[in-house]
């Protein structure tokens, strides 16, 4: 059974979501349109309730060629423009990962689209996930993006749904 | 399959003289610290051979950054620990040998912008073992891992470590075996670089479309339609162009089982 993704589907379904985004200004951008290398990227603050006050966000998700699924890619820095290492994102609340499986799920990889270091969410179970949904989603990045949510506090508007 | 035992071998025992040496402008002491002279294997990662360097250099370097993250550099070039370390001598200096290769050590200003954080060795191993579940997605869709038991992923990273080829090619055999009614993989995992090290990964399937085994001139061909005359570098060595990717892929592969192409 072929569950995955092609490029065009992916492409086709980024524009879709990049045209909602601007009508809800929530920010998402697609970028490199023309190259075979689209991406969704979205810059934001996000407040913290514990020491690291204000962070800056910066969402990025691409298409992995290898598993044939969309991949969701993160950075963040503090205040003083410095990068958040892994160890501090586990003890933030903005991430809702328990401990045990906090290595398994994001490791700090090069990004394949941008060539330098980002934290990745595996994408090893992204494809039998995403199948249960697939026939039934009307947008396939708002499904994936409804599947990460309960993982990090990223606001995404229920219209996104209609 | 594998079967050339030969050039696995040959590609495996592949060795290259680095010299270390410490910053100028980290050294603490009013003597010079020595170089540090090491042999190491082209299939490895630095985190891997570097400790016994580590310790040579700690004790000129001021003790404040004694516990900070070491990262290495080729002319100003910071170096990717992720990449086998046989890929990177290709990159920065295939085109312009020189023995042995001159590394400078630094234990301050680490380029959190370029290179990934390595804390301990179980980062490296958790990377390679990231890497080689990749690859096995792309020729048999990830069947042959997650078929493997914990054991046997074990002992494809401790043959790596310990460049131990018998216990690492026990495992890695099943990884190069073709599935299904035709011979090849689905996809060939490879990776091809520019010289500025950028790589654009792309699907590329080891036969043609009437069937014919495809070659490294033909992949080529298909990608750079523009470029025939490009050439691909691995190991130190030159491809010939003729080569079936199929055979490249099961031979030439890095531990990750990855091919890693430098574009000359």
């Amino acid at each position: 059974m072929n569950t995955t993704l092609s490029y065009e589907q992916f492409l086709k379904a980024a524009k879709e979501f990049a045209i909602i985004s601007s009508k809800l200004c929530d920010g998402w951008k697609l970028i490199g349109e023309d190259s075979s290398q689209a991406y969704l990227i979205k810059e934001t603050f996000i407040d913290t309730e514990n020491k690291y006050d204000m962070l800056k966000a910066q969402y990025v998700i691409f298409y992995n060629i290898s598993y044939g699924v969309p991949s969701f890619s993160f950075n963040l820095w503090n205040s003083s423009g410095m990068l958040l290492k892994l160890s501090e994102l586990r003890d933030m609340s903005c991430l809702r990962i328990n401990e045990k499986d906090f290595y398994s799920v994001i490791t700090q990889q090069e990004h394949p689209l941008l060539h330098k270091p980002y934290f990745i969410m595996h994408p090893c179970h992204t494809d039998s996930l995403l199948a249960a949904f697939k026939d039934k989603s009307n947008n396939i990045i708002v499904t994936f993006l409804g599947l990460i949510t309960p993982l990090i506090k990223l606001d995404l508007p229920v219209e996104y749904g209609l | 399959m594998a079967n050339d035992r030969e050039v696995l071998r040959e590609i495996w025992d592949g060795k290259l003289p680095i010299c270390f040496q410490l910053a100028q402008e980290e050294i603490m002491e009013i003597q010079q610290p020595d170089p540090f002279y090491v042999m190491v294997p082209r299939l490895s990662y630095f985190p891997l051979v570097t400790d016994k360097m580590k310790r040579h250099f700690l004790r000129f370097i001021s003790q404040e950054n004694s516990d900070s993250e070491m990262w290495l550099d080729y002319n100003g070039q910071p170096l990717k620990w992720h990449y086998p370390i046989g890929f990177l001598y290709d990159l920065y200096c295939g085109n312009d040998s020189q023995l042995p290769w001159n590394l400078t050590v630094h234990f301050t200003k680490f380029p959190e912008d370029i290179l990934l954080h390595c804390p301990n060795k179980d980062v490296v191993e958790a990377h390679y073992m990231s890497t080689v579940k990749e690859a096995d997605v792309l020729k048999h869709r990830g069947q042959v891992m997650s078929t493997m038991q914990k054991k046997d992923h074990n002992q494809l990273w401790l043959g790596l470590q310990n460049d131990k080829f018998d216990q690492f090619w026990a495992i890695n055999r099943r990884l190069m075996e073709s599935h299904g009614d035709n011979e090849g993989f689905k996809h060939i995992p490879v990776k091809m670089y520019s010289d500025d090290g950028i790589c654009h990964q792309r699907l590329v399937i080891p036969k043609n479309s009437d069937g014919t085994r495809k070659t490294l001139q033909q992949m080529i061909l298909e990608l750079y339609p523009d470029k025939p005359d490009l050439n691909l570098r691995t190991h130190g060595i030159v491809i010939p162009p003729e080569t079936p990717l199929q055979w490249l892929s099961e031979h030439l592969s890095y531990p990750d089982n990855f091919l890693h192409l430098c574009l000359c």
